[in-house]
C-alpha cells in the first residue's frame, strides 16, 4: 500500500481500478530512417497534423461551453501553431534531408522553436513557449499509437491517472466510465479541477509522481476530501473507505429530504443561508439546491489566465446569466480581489513585486490604483441591474478605511449618472457593502457603517490577520484558531455595530460551515451565512437542529471566556450533547 | 513590393489574440508578408514568428508585402492595427 498526498480538487471518494494515461515527452535523441522510408514518415506527419486539427475543431466548441472562452481561445492558438509554416517547413526539412523519423523531427523542431522564446525578456511572451509544447505534444500523441483513441476506448468504470490532461482530453473522456481522476500537476483552480467539479466526480491533483507510481489495473482509492491517493490499499483501509463512502451516500440522500424546507431553528429563528457560487463548476446537483440566494460570487477568475483585463461586455454576460440563474433572490458580487496569491497575467500600473503580498496591494487597494479595472467592473454590474430586476449586492474586498468606501461609492455614483444620461436606470437599487477582513475595519466599523448598505465578514482572512498567522506556514499554522477569544469578540462587535444602524451581517469563510462554531455565530445574531453548494444542505440541517435560545446563552458565555481552550470545550461539549 | 510603418495602438501589445488576428488576416492573401521590428524580420503568416516579435504598446512595426495582392494586404493589416486588433483595451 502506498499513500500519496496531493491537492483535493473535487470532493468525494472513488474506489476502482487504475488506467494510466501514457505521457508524451519530447525526445532529444535522434532516430534516423532509410531513404525509402522518407515518404512514409512524411505521410505519417501529415496524417497526424490533419487528425490533430480536426480534433481541435471538434473540441473547441465543447471547451467553450464547459471551461469558458479563455480555454477555447487557447485551442485556436494551438491550431495556428500547428498550421504555422515555420513548424511545418522545419519538420519536413528534417525528414527530407536529415532522414529523421517524424517523431524525432517534430520533437527537435519544437525544442528549437521553444528555445527562441527563452530569449524574450517579457515574461508574458516568454510563457508562450508552453503553448508551443502543448500543441506539439498533442501532435506527437496523434502519431501512430494514439492516446485519444486510448481515452475513448475505456470500456469499464475506471479511475484515470495522468501526468496532466489537456482541456481537449477532458472533453473526450467517456464520462460514464470515469469514476474519478488524479494528475501529477495542477492546482485547486486548474482546468482539471474545474472539470471534475462540474462532472461531480472526485479528483486529486498536484500528486507529483502518481503517473509513475501507479500501474494499469492497480486498485486505487481517490480521496477527494483530503487530497489523498491510495495505491493498492490493504484490506483494513479498503473496508474503512468503503464504509466512509456508504455513509456519505446515506447522508446525501437524507439531506435531500430537507431541500425544500425553510432555514429556521427549532424555536423558529430565521437565518438566511446563501450559497457561494462559481458558474464554472455548476453541476446537476447544484442546480437542484433551493437556496436563499448567492452570498459570494468571486470574480477573480475573470481576470486570470488572460492577457487583457476582461471587457465590460464579457463581464456583463456572466453577471447577467448569474442574475437570471438566481432570479429575484440576492446576488452578491464581490469586486475582484486581485493581488496576493491571485495575480493576473496582464500588466498593472504601479505594481511591483510584494515581499509580503497578503499585507500588500490587494483587493480594493489594487482596484483604486487601477481605476479602469474598477470602473469596467462596476459598469458591467450596473448594466446587468438595468437589464434584470435582480437584487444585486456589490461587495468591496479588503476594506480598511472609510475613504476607500467613499471612493468606490463616488465611482459608483458617477457610473449611475452616466447611465442616467443615457436614460437607463437599475430596475432595483444596487446595494453596496464591504467585506470586513482587516481588523482595523472591524474595530472602527462605526466610522464607516453609515456609508455601507450591508456587511459581510470574511472570516478566513480576518482570523489570519487577528492572530497574525499565515496558514500556509507549517511552523505556525496550528495557531490559526477560530476559537481564539479575539475572533468571537470581533465578530460580535461587528454584528452589534451593524445592527445599531439596521444593517445586516453575513458570514462567509470556512467558519460558516463549521458545525461546532455554528451555534456561536447564530447566538451572536448573524443574519446570514454563505457556504459552498456541497456544504449547503449539511449546514441547513445543522441550523434546523439548533435551538436559538440555547445558542444565545452559549454565545454570551463564550464572550466572557478568556482562552481558546475554554471556548473549544464549550462548543465541543455542546456538539457531543446534541449528537 | 509595398511597405508601411505601423504602430501598436492597443495597450497590451501583440499578445496571443492580436497575433492570431494578424496571422489570420495575412493568410487571406497570396503575397509574402513580413513584419520587422528592431531589425528582426518574421513571416506574418507564422503565429510563432509574430508572438516572438514581443511587440509592446507604442512599438513601431514595418510591414512589407510582395505579390499579386500586396496593396490589399497592406490595407487590411493597416486597418487591423488602427482598429487596435478589435480589442476593447
Amino acid at each position: 500500500m502506498l499513500v500519496l498526498k496531493g491537492i483535493p480538487a473535487s470532493p468525494g471518494i472513488a474506489i476502482g481500478r487504475a488506467i494510466v494515461v501514457p505521457g508524451e515527452s519530447l525526445a532529444t535523441t535522434k532516430h534516423y530512417i532509410a531513404l525509402e522510408a522518407v515518404s512514409g514518415e512524411l505521410h505519417k506527419f501529415q496524417q497526424a497534423l490533419q487528425k490533430t486539427m480536426l480534433e481541435l475543431d471538434e473540441c473547441s466548441q465543447k471547451v467553450r461551453a464547459t471551461l469558458g472562452p479563455e480555454y477555447a481561445g487557447l485551442m485556436e492558438t494551438h491550431k495556428l501553431i500547428l498550421q504555422d509554416p515555420t513548424l511545418k517547413d522545419a519538420v519536413i526539412h528534417k525528414i527530407n534531408t536529415d532522414y529523421l523519423t517524424a517523431r524525432s523531427a517534430i520533437s527537435l523542431t519544437l525544442g528549437e522553436l521553444a528555445a527562441n522564446f527563452d530569449k524574450i525578456e517579457d515574461p508574458f511572451f516568454k510563457e508562450r513557449r508552453n503553448d508551443i509544447f502543448d500543441a506539439g505534444k498533442r501532435l506527437l500523441a496523434n502519431l501512430e499509437g494514439n492516446k485519444r483513441d486510448f481515452l475513448s476506448s475505456i470500456k469499464r468504470p475506471s479511475l484515470l491517472v495522468a501526468h496532466d490532461l489537456f482541456p481537449s482530453d477532458t472533453i473526450s473522456l467517456p464520462e460514464k466510465q470515469i469514476l474519478g481522476f488524479c494528475t501529477d500537476v495542477g492546482g485547486k483552480t486548474s482546468h482539471t479541477a474545474l472539470l471534475a467539479q462540474s462532472l461531480n466526480i472526485p479528483a486529486v491533483v498536484g500528486l507529483s509522481t502518481a503517473s509513475k507510481d501507479v500501474a494499469n489495473g492497480d486498485q486505487l482509492i481517490i480521496d477527494g476530501e483530503n487530497g489523498l491517493l491510495v495505491i493498492n490499499p490493504d484490506r483494513y483501509t479498503l473496508a474503512n473507505y468503503r464504509q466512509i463512502k456508504r455513509e456519505i451516500k446515506k447522508t446525501e440522500s437524507l439531506l435531500k429530504t430537507i431541500n425544500h424546507l425553510p432555514v429556521i431553528t427549532q424555536d423558529g429563528h430565521r437565518v438566511h443561508l446563501y450559497v457561494n457560487y462559481d458558474p464554472r463548476t455548476d453541476n446537476k446537483y447544484n442546480k437542484t439546491l433551493i437556496t436563499d440566494g448567492l452570498g459570494l460570487l468571486r470574480t477573480e477568475f475573470l481576470f486570470m489566465n488572460t492577457p487583457v483585463p476582461p471587457a465590460e461586455e464579457a463581464q456583463y454576460k456572466i453577471y447577467l446569466s448569474v442574475a437570471k440563474r438566481f432570479d429575484m433572490r440576492p446576488v452578491t458580487i464581490r469586486l475582484a480581489d486581485l493581488g496576493a496569491d491571485k495575480m493576473p497575467d496582464f500588466a498593472l500600473d504601479e505594481l511591483d513585486e510584494d515581499d509580503n503580498p497578503f499585507m500588500g496591494c490587494r483587493g480594493i487597494r489594487l482596484l483604486l490604483k487601477n481605476p479602469e479595472l474598477l470602473h469596467t467592473q462596476l459598469r458591467a454590474i450596473v448594466r446587468t441591474a438595468c437589464e434584470v430586476p435582480a437584487q444585486i449586492r456589490v461587495m468591496i474586498p479588503m476594506v480598511s478605511s472609510v475613504e476607500e468606501v467613499r471612493h468606490v461609492r463616488a465611482a459608483f455614483d458617477q457610473i449611475l449618472q452616466e447611465f442616467a444620461e443615457k436614460g437607463k436606470k437599475p430596475l432595483n437599487k444596487i446595494a453596496l457593502g464591504a467585506m470586513i477582513e482587516v481588523p482595523a475595519a472591524a474595530i472602527a466599523l462605526d466610522g464607516m457603517i453609515n456609508d455601507l448598505d450591508f456587511i459581510s465578514i470574511g472570516t478566513n482572512d480576518l482570523i489570519q490577520y487577528l492572530v497574525a498567522v499565515d496558514r500556509v506556514n507549517p511552523e505556525v499554522a496550528h495557531m490559526y484558531d477560530p476559537c481564539h477569544p479575539a475572533v468571537g469578540r470581533t465578530i460580535h462587535n461587528i454584528i452589534q455595530t451593524a445592527h445599531k444602524r439596521s444593517k445586516t451581517v453575513s458570514i462567509c469563510g470556512e467558519i460558516a460551515s463549521d458545525s461546532k462554531m455554528l451555534p456561536l455565530l447564530l447566538g451572536w445574531q448573524v443574519d446570514s451565512l454563505s457556504v459552498t453548494p456541497r456544504m449547503y444542505l449539511r449546514v441547513k440541517n445543522n441550523i434546523r437542529n439548533l435551538n436559538f435560545e440555547h445558542c444565545s446563552d452559549m454565545a454570551q458565555a463564550a464572550l466572557l471566556m478568556g482562552s481558546s481552550a475554554e471556548i473549544r470545550n464549550l462548543v465541543e461539549d455542546n456538539q457531543y450533547e446534541n449528537s | 513590393m509595398v511597405q508601411k510603418e505601423l504602430t501598436i495602438l492597443n495597450r497590451l501589445g501583440l499578445h496571443a489574440r492580436p497575433a492570431a488576428r494578424i496571422v489570420q488576416t495575412a493568410a487571406m492573401f497570396e503575397s509574402d508578408i513580413e513584419l520587422t521590428k528592431d531589425h528582426v524580420t518574421i513571416n506574418a503568416k507564422s503565429i510563432m514568428g509574430v508572438m516572438m516579435l514581443a511587440a509592446e504598446f507604442g512599438a513601431s512595426v514595418c510591414v512589407t508585402a510582395k505579390g499579386s495582392d500586396e496593396v490589399q494586404a497592406i490595407a487590411a493589416l493597416e486597418k487591423l492595427f488602427n482598429d487596435k486588433f478589435n480589442e476593447e483595451f
